[in-house]
């Protein structure tokens, strides 16, 4: 039991503030232009993929908190070294620490796509990613509470975005929408795969946990916070399917910034210019988060500071964002991330499960006899 | 790491004394906290007033006064009451020439007369305004307090003016201060814990609080602080709250400095701490989180709607002030697209003299507003009208006429000014506009870019923030739903029953309701 985790209670989360965690953990980049991706698989049922895999998402929430249950006060690290081991249980976590770091890096790379394409396009990306990395490093520094906290408030401060949806609303056309079903099955599981990049980040779960207060409680925000995104993406993609024609919609990388060009106030107009910087504070929580994950990893298994980890690892990313430039490059690598984060979020969860309770099993059998 | 040498070097670690409940010991402790000589006095009358003498470094106000052959006085001129002095203790000491001190001691007649033998102590009181009375062969002293009261009139508070409510506000002395605030919460609950800060100042410090309200736990703390502080001294009690902050480092005061009685008492009977420093006309109010700082003690007394009202004004006139002229910056530098075409006429048409680009156009004028309100602020009452004339001819009207900057600058930049002036507390009214500068600078070099920028880091900083070890974002974050009622709006009165969480008051409820006697109805 050497890996219990002991967490003071000051430093302790309440239960309902996992509700802003998951969720602002799951919205990131991805929602700028998963509608092109899902689109390519199954059409104008893309809205049935993404119903589809927000009820997966659901099924392993829960599949989660179980295996979690089961070893009270681990998190995910803990859980695996406990169940394969120390040495396979430790490769495991550092394909973890990987995933969310590879995670952060794509995130960002995103991000700054996404500025220098649609404001600053000859701000160099080095600059971005250092004053974002800076922004992280300042609330990484700061403890959970602090993450959490900007959780919080960017789920508080940016959730009036969706209501924009209302104006390209005037100009959808649901005809669009029909015939449902059209594609067959697969393709409608295909386009449910397709979406993984866009709705992964629940998984910080697994490590938070044993930092929730009222551990009894956690079901409840965990699947509003869940059910929460699942219906912003569900909207998004049906205002997009609707508003733009099919073959425009496979053409648009990002899908949702043209639907807000289209917004206009008295004072405003070409609305996503504003969206687009505003969206710095959606993708910070996302950083964090991610970032804070691979240190809870990294400690378990070395010995390294808040301190020397976050500015050493803020380094290498800077010197990644350069090396990885062009829209080809981020586009294969959003790909291989995608298909690896299906595997490590949808698949490995049940496969845990399966052996923490077959293990479980075994162990007391044997102190039964 | 920064900000813990830069603690360090005001704390003294080492001298973590328990502190005790228990008012008398503590009166001493306090005392003698500052003496480290153990000298006593000596019986014998010349020596002791060659004692005294070297000592005190013989200043010429101190006057050695041989009542009779063996009683001497000693006093500091200039600090005590001669009317006293001359009705309550010479007479006295006359008609019982022979008497031992400690029977004097119940011979006269004033509030205050103590005894001591230690030689630093009698010293320091001297210094207090107490008159020192010897006996020959005595190794004793009688300390007479006899000092001057001398305070400016009570007069309405002038920084935290209010149109509806109390209009009297603190003066210097502490004795009075703490007497309107007796005044105000007539119980016993009230407790006054008295404290000495500067190694040579020697100013007392009251920590008040309601003993059954306010949490022991942060009693402690604050206490812990303040002896903590290792100073020479200390004249005002903004100082103070500087010193014992969470993080001295922030631009955001992480304590409220007051001057009204009324709102240092609301703070009180909400389980929080209070501080007064002697000579200091500005009390301290912790723990404070930021949203309080933007809410007045009128709220109260107005209605609940408009209270509600004035409360959402003041709070978006922040981000009115802060974002505003950065906005303005960033559009025209960068972002013209986002400038509907209606507008975009008039805006050009404004501009097209001007000869700087954006940024340089705001931050002239919003130096100049700057410069207009520190010297409005520096100069006396009579002149200061002048400023008004100055500020207006010159920026309404020549800045404009002369192409420095356009119509539209001035109604943004003096927009943001007059909002920032909604704040009701000054120290934090003056920080929202000085961190409207480093923001106006991201907005020029970097657009909407730069302005998220600025926002998520201030966002960051105040949620990392404390005082007193709560969370200084509360409220909002940890959410706290029902203190909500009383924060940006303000509910109705039965609804905002509670204590705020953040002051961890014993007893959450302000009162309890009676309960009905079911024969009586």
């Amino acid at each position: 039991m050497k890996n219990l985790i002991h967490v003071k209670p000051q430093h302790m989360i309440n239960a309902f503030l996992v509700f802003f965690v998951v969720h602002t953990a799951q919205i990131g980049v991805g929602i700028h232009g998963y509608q092109r991706i899902i689109y390519q698989e199954s059409k104008q049922d893309a809205w049935i993929s993404v119903l589809l895999i927000g009820l997966a998402s659901h099924v392993i929430a829960i599949i989660m908190i179980k295996t979690l249950e089961m070893y009270e006060s681990h998190d995910l690290y803990g859980i695996n070294r406990e169940v394969f081991g120390a040495w396979i249980g430790n490769f495991i976590n550092v394909i973890y620490v990987i995933y969310c770091l590879s995670a952060f890096f794509l995130v960002l790379r995103n991000y700054i796509e996404v500025i220098q394409t649609w404001i600053f396009p000859l701000l160099s990306t080095g600059f971005i990613s250092a004053t974002l990395l800076l922004l992280v490093i300042y609330t990484f520094l700061g403890g959970l509470r602090v993450i959490v906290g900007v959780a919080f408030f960017s789920f508080v401060l940016a959730f009036w975005l969706i209501f924009v949806l209302v104006f390209p609303l005037q100009y959808s056309n649901s005809q669009s929408l029909f015939p449902i079903l059209e594609s067959n099955f697969m393709d409608i599981l295909k386009g449910a795969k397709a979406m993984t990049f866009t709705i992964v980040g629940f998984e910080i779960l697994y490590i938070i946990f044993p930092f929730v207060k009222d551990k009894e409680n956690i079901a409840k925000p965990v699947h509003y916070g869940l059910l929460v995104t699942t219906l912003m993406y569900l909207s998004v993609i049906l205002v997009s399917l609707t508003y733009f024609s099919g073959e425009q919609l496979s053409k648009t990388i990002w899908a949702t910034l043209s639907l807000f060009s289209i917004v206009q106030f008295p004072f405003i107009e070409r609305f996503e210019f504003l969206a687009v910087c505003f969206w710095m504070l959606i993708i910070l929580p996302n950083l964090c988060l991610f970032v804070w994950a691979a240190h809870r990893g990294l400690t378990g298994m070395i010995n390294i500071g808040p301190k020397k980890f976050i500015w050493f690892f803020s380094g290498i990313v800077l010197l990644l964002s350069f090396i990885i430039k062009s829209r080809i490059q981020i586009n294969s690598f959003n790909n291989i991330f995608a298909q690896v984060a299906f595997y490590i979020v949808f698949i490995y969860p049940l496969f845990l499960y399966v052996f923490a309770l077959v293990k479980k099993k075994l162990t007391s059998q044997r102190r039964g006899t | 790491m920064f900000n813990k040498f830069f603690k360090n070097m005001f704390k003294e670690k080492e001298s973590k004394q328990e502190a005790q409940s228990d008012s008398a010991s503590l009166k001493t402790k306090s005392i003698n906290n500052h003496l480290h000589d153990k000298r006593l006095i000596s019986p014998d009358k010349a020596k002791f007033i060659s004692e005294i003498e070297k000592e005190s470094n013989n200043p010429s106000d101190l006057k050695t006064k041989f009542i009779t052959e063996d009683y001497t006085l000693f006093y500091i001129e200039n600090l005590v009451d001669s009317r006293v002095l001359n009705k309550h203790i010479l007479p006295v000491v006359l008609k019982n020439p022979y008497s031992s001190p400690s029977e004097l001691k119940f011979q006269i007649q004033i509030p205050e007369v103590n005894m001591t033998e230690n030689l630093e102590l009698a010293i320091l009181e001297l210094f207090g305004g107490t008159a020192l009375i010897h006996k020959n062969g005595y190794p004793t002293v009688l300390l007479a307090k006899v000092n001057t009261r001398e305070s400016r009139s009570l007069s309405a508070p002038e920084n935290e003016s209010q149109v509806i409510g109390s209009q009297v506000g603190f003066n210097e002395s502490l004795s009075t201060n703490e007497s309107l605030v007796r005044r105000y919460i007539r119980t016993p609950d009230l407790y006054i814990k008295k404290l000495t800060v500067g190694k040579i100042s020697n100013t007392t410090v009251s920590i008040l609080y309601l003993k059954s309200i306010a949490s022991e736990e942060m009693v402690q703390t604050l206490q812990q602080r303040i002896t903590d502080l290792k100073m020479d001294a200390l004249l005002d009690s903004s100082f103070l709250a500087e010193m014992i902050d969470d993080n001295s480092l922030s631009p955001f005061p992480q304590m409220l400095l007051t001057e009204r009685p009324d709102r240092f008492c609301d703070g009180l009977l909400n389980g929080k701490l209070g501080i007064l420093v002697d000579g200091s006309s500005m009390a301290v109010i912790c723990p404070h989180s930021f949203i309080e700082f933007f809410q007045s003690r009128e709220d109260q007394n107005l209605r609940w709607p408009i209270a509600s009202f004035l409360r959402l004004l003041r709070f978006s006139a922040v981000f009115l002030s802060i974002f505003l002229t950065p906005l303005y910056v960033a559009a025209l530098t960068f972002h013209y697209e986002v400038i509907p075409q209606s507008l975009l006429v008039p805006l050009s048409e404004s501009r097209a003299l001007v000869p700087f680009p954006p940024i340089i156009e705001a931050l002239l004028l919003e130096l100049i507003i700057e410069l207009l309100r520190e010297a409005g602020a520096r100069l006396p009452t009579k002149v200061g009208q002048t400023i008004g004339i100055v500020g207006g001819i010159v920026i309404g009207t020549a800045a404009v006429q002369a192409g420095i900057t356009s119509n539209i600058l001035i109604i943004i930049v003096a927009l943001s000014a007059l909002a920032s002036f909604t704040t009701p507390s000054y120290m934090m009214g003056n920080v929202i506009r000085a961190i409207r500068f480093p923001i106006i600078i991201l907005a020029g070099f970097w657009g909407f870019y730069g302005i998220m920028l600025g926002f998520c880091f201030l966002l960051i900083h105040l949620i990392k923030q404390t005082s007193l070890g709560t969370p200084y974002t509360a409220p909002f974050y940890p959410p706290r739903w029902v203190d909500l009622r009383d924060s940006i709006i303000r509910l109705p009165l039965p609804l905002t029953n509670l204590r705020p969480t953040s002051s961890r008051a014993k007893k959450r409820k302000k009162f309890e309701e009676e309960p009905i006697d079911p024969e009586k109805s």
